[in-house]
């Protein structure tokens, strides 16, 4: 496609797109995310692909690979338009029914729907499933629209609006003034005010500026800027280009894991297309400023999340934080005002710029406006990636959102914010998600992960594994995170494995807050908070392993002793096969006893009997 | 030329040109704020987290590592407030449970006020300071060692852990490092693992608000002796 030098000739670019595709009467997209890959989406794609060819249907019909459509669990994912159908759980056999039946037929496919994990109902469109209908996508919406590989369908779309906007016409000052007036808080943890960081930059002086997205997320059980940057990357672009603008910068940096393999990819491809069309290098679209994005890989450490260690690891130096005294704005990348904001934070601004702050600022609570993604896991019926506005419940999403409990268990309580966040009990699920209530509760919103832990979770266990997680993360220069969690971890496994001490919960409280008030940077400052919150909302299950030294959800290995119960036992014998340590023995038709000399407690029985005989206690 | 601040630093206004540190400022007047991985000529990293002081800004106080804060006009600084004193205690406890046959760490830890330890003892050589990379990196320009590995597996080591042509064998990181005071002869045997107290700075119940010129000092290469 040849160059664009003006605004004109970028709206005769859509004009003539959207013609080309008046013709086209279905869409059928394809979720080709890379949850839905892992359960085989491609296969799907290519099934579809032949099937619709074979048939003719090349030119009135198109094909849409889309980005993550969030209900992962469901995958493969297929939506065709008109209609808004919603088939889940595709296979590449059901390929020929789908083009033949529904594509064709218009007819639904009874079986590929959504059978609800709740009612047991069946929904035929996406808009009514409860999972969806629940939520405010403002920006997971439009990963369904575009082929992120493809400029000409975020252009379609309406994508690349914002940017003329703020070439001509609005001044650097009045785009920040409008991102302060929004309330767009920084997505990736901290909530730091976006307009105040940009303004802050933009008053820094020097002749060289720079604008860096963080895709670095590494929090276990949560994707969203893997999500929003693998299936949207021309929104994240258009985003920096808008805050390139404002604070003056001439270059960007999309600092991406290396372990995101399809966000790698489709940023480098989303950024060669901007730079053919004109949208990124020398005066863009005729205007005096230019603008230009590099990939920057990240080894996959936790820590490069860290603003002053992702600006090291991009400066080719070790990624490791140093003190902050004095902010990035005004000393950051190569010791240049540099702003870092979250690939979501990006994604926001040119919705804010197109409709305005008062349409953003319409959702959200006094302190915390817009939408936030938040990936659902854990113990919960319906997994995935959910956005919703800001004062949302922790019920709603859990309940509403989520489906309650797999498998029936009552929900004990939610983990937010990755590994520095903190574990809310049940009794303040009404919280609202907004960065200051639940900071005051002792969590955070943080990047947006939502763990939820039922009745069998036990709550040091989950202090355990994410001490042990930051533990390794951990880049070990300041003296507070490096020995600081290998003691709170010390302390926390003599706890759970009976040589507990109840004054060694006092120095576990002091350590914490002495390591959060003292670390170096941002991760050993939270790496306290989930040892904080368990200790704060879950002390009687702490007591419970000093003084009684018992487990009560039965988790702590040290703590629990299976047993056979005599009244269910029926003698089947399928626990004995099952023992892979040889520790069950009895006769058939006869109650079965487990050694417990031998038994390792891996838990295999329990899992294989389907009487409910074997218990923990 | 050379631009002065003034800085408010335990209620004492202090003179220091801009671009010092803190804690070289407060150094400089005799106010004592302990450190460890802080050496004079060296730059700053904020390792050993021994020097925090409480920032005053708009009523908020905000703790942070003197070494890293550069002087400002107007600033106010309190090195010696009780949170001060207890996290301090907090993390120089944490250091001697980690090398307890340390004489410097021994030192700096009765100093900062730690009476007994609460953790288990280790024996490790090393609390990673720092210092030898620094100097290493920073007056020699050899690079010859470096920190290796992340977390609770990071060390000091030779690239690929082979001395490398380019180690000068100047001996300076030996020399600088807190560890090679001869150790205490009191703590640490199998059984007996207490602070012996035997120390100079025995007789210094509390972390002292001024300077006190003190033996340990000198030891570990306070800036204080090395700077004058």
């Amino acid at each position: 496609m040849p160059r664009l030098n003006s605004h004109r000739e970028l709206e005769h670019l859509r004009e003539r797109l959207r013609e080309q595709r008046q013709n086209i009467t279905t869409t059928v997209m394809v979720c080709g995310g890379t949850g839905c890959r892992t359960s085989n989406s491609q296969a799907v794609i290519d099934a579809v692909r032949d099937e619709l060819s074979s048939q003719g249907l090349d030119d009135s019909v198109r094909l849409c690979v889309t980005g993550c459509h969030g209900f992962c669990e469901q995958g493969p994912v297929i939506i065709i338009e008109p209609g808004n159908i919603f088939y889940c759980h595709v296979s590449p056999e059901d390929a020929f029914e789908i083009v033949y039946q529904t594509v064709m037929k218009g007819e639904v496919i009874e079986r590929l729907l959504y059978e609800d994990t709740v009612s047991g109902e069946r929904f035929k469109t996406e808009a009514e499933i409860p999972f969806y209908k629940a939520q405010d996508r403002r920006i997971l919406s439009q990963n369904r629209l575009v082929d992120p590989c493809a400029i000409e369908d975020y252009i379609v779309a309406g994508g690349y609006s914002a940017l003329p906007r703020v070439l001509n016409g609005i001044a650097p000052e009045e785009i920040i003034n409008e991102i302060k007036s929004a309330g767009l808080r920084g997505r990736g943890g901290g909530g730091f005010p976006t307009g105040r960081k940009w303004g802050d930059c933009m008053e820094a002086p020097s002749d060289e500026k720079y604008v860096i997205c963080n895709a670095d997320e590494g929090d276990p059980g949560a994707y969203m800027d893997r999500c929003v940057l693998e299936g949207n990357p021309h929104l994240v672009l258009e985003g920096m280009m808008v805050g390139a603008r404002a604070v003056g910068a001439r270059k960007g940096y999309i600092y991406v894991r290396n372990e995101y393999p399809l966000a790698v990819k489709n940023s480098r491809i989303a950024v060669e297309q901007a730079r053919e069309l004109g949208l990124l290098g020398d005066n863009i679209l005729g205007s005096s400023f230019s603008f230009d994005v590099d990939i920057a890989r990240g080894g996959g450490a936790f820590v490069c999340g860290e603003s002053t260690a992702l600006m090291a690891s991009i400066e080719g130096k070790v990624g490791e934080p140093r003190a902050k005294d004095v902010h990035t704005v005004v000393d950051g990348l190569y010791h240049k005002p540099t702003t870092l904001n979250n690939v979501e934070t990006w994604a926001n601004v040119p919705a804010i710029i197109l409709n305005g702050s008062s349409w953003f600022a319409s959702k959200g609570t006094k302190a915390s406006k817009g939408t936030k993604i938040l990936a659902l896991t854990g113990r919960i019926k319906n997994t995935g990636l959910v956005e919703v506005a800001m004062g949302t419940s922790i019920r709603e999403v859990v309940f509403d959102i989520g489906g309650g409990g797999a498998n029936g268990n009552s929900i004990k309580a939610v983990q937010t914010g990755g590994p520095s966040g903190g574990c809310l009990p049940l009794d303040k699920f009404d919280l609202a998600i907004d960065f200051d209530v639940l900071a005051e509760a002792g969590s955070m919103i943080g990047s947006g992960g939502m763990v939820v832990m039922d009745e069998e979770t036990c709550m040091l266990d989950v202090a355990k594994y994410f001490l042990t997680f930051l533990q390794d993360e951990s880049c070990g220069k300041c003296v507070p995170c490096r020995l600081g969690i290998d003691r709170m971890l010390e302390i926390i496994t003599d706890i759970t494995e009976g040589r507990g001490r109840m004054e060694q919960l006092d120095l576990l409280e002091e350590l914490a807050d002495t390591v959060s008030q003292t670390a170096l940077c941002g991760l050993g400052k939270t790496a306290p908070n989930p040892v904080l919150s368990t200790l704060r909302y879950f002390r009687p299950e702490y007591e419970a392993h000093i003084k009684e030294k018992k487990c009560p959800a039965g988790v702590c290995k040290a703590l629990i002793t299976y047993w056979i119960d005599p009244d269910k036992c029926t003698g089947c014998g399928v626990c004995i096969s099952g023992c892979v340590h040889e520790a069950i023995t009895g006769e058939k038709k006869e109650v079965h006893v487990i050694d417990a000399q031998l038994c390792q407690k891996c838990g295999i029985c329990r899992s294989e009997c389907k009487f409910d005989a074997i218990q923990v206690v | 030329m050379l631009q002065y601040v003034n800085v408010n630093i335990d209620g004492a206004t202090v003179r220091a040109p801009r671009g010092t540190s803190v804690l070289d400022a407060a150094i400089e007047y005799g106010i004592c704020i302990p450190h460890l991985c802080h050496v004079p000529f060296l730059s700053d990293i904020g390792a050993c987290r021994l020097c925090i002081v409480e920032h005053v800004v708009n009523g908020y106080s905000k703790v942070t590592t003197s070494c890293t804060l550069n002087v400002e006009e107007g600033m106010v600084i309190r090195t010696n407030t009780d949170k001060i004193r207890r996290l301090r205690r907090n993390l120089a406890e944490l250091l001697v449970a980690q090398a307890p046959n340390s004489r410097a760490i021994q030192d700096i830890a009765l100093r900062c006020g730690v009476k007994e330890v609460r953790y288990p003892f280790r024996n490790e050589d090393c609390v990673l300071c720092g210092r030898c990379v620094r100097v290493c990196t920073e007056i020699w320009q050899a690079r010859a060692i470096g920190f290796v590995g992340r977390g609770k597996d990071r060390h000091v080591d030779f690239p690929f852990g082979i001395r490398p042509d380019f180690c000068k064998q100047c001996g300076n990181c030996v020399q600088i490092c807190p560890m090679t005071i001869p150790p205490c002869d009191g703590p640490m045997k199998p059984g007996k693992e207490y602070l012996c107290r035997k120390c100079e700075s025995q007789l210094i119940d509390e972390t002292p608000g001024s300077c006190s010129w003190c033996k340990l000092g000198e030891g570990f290469g306070c800036g204080r002796y090395v700077g004058v």
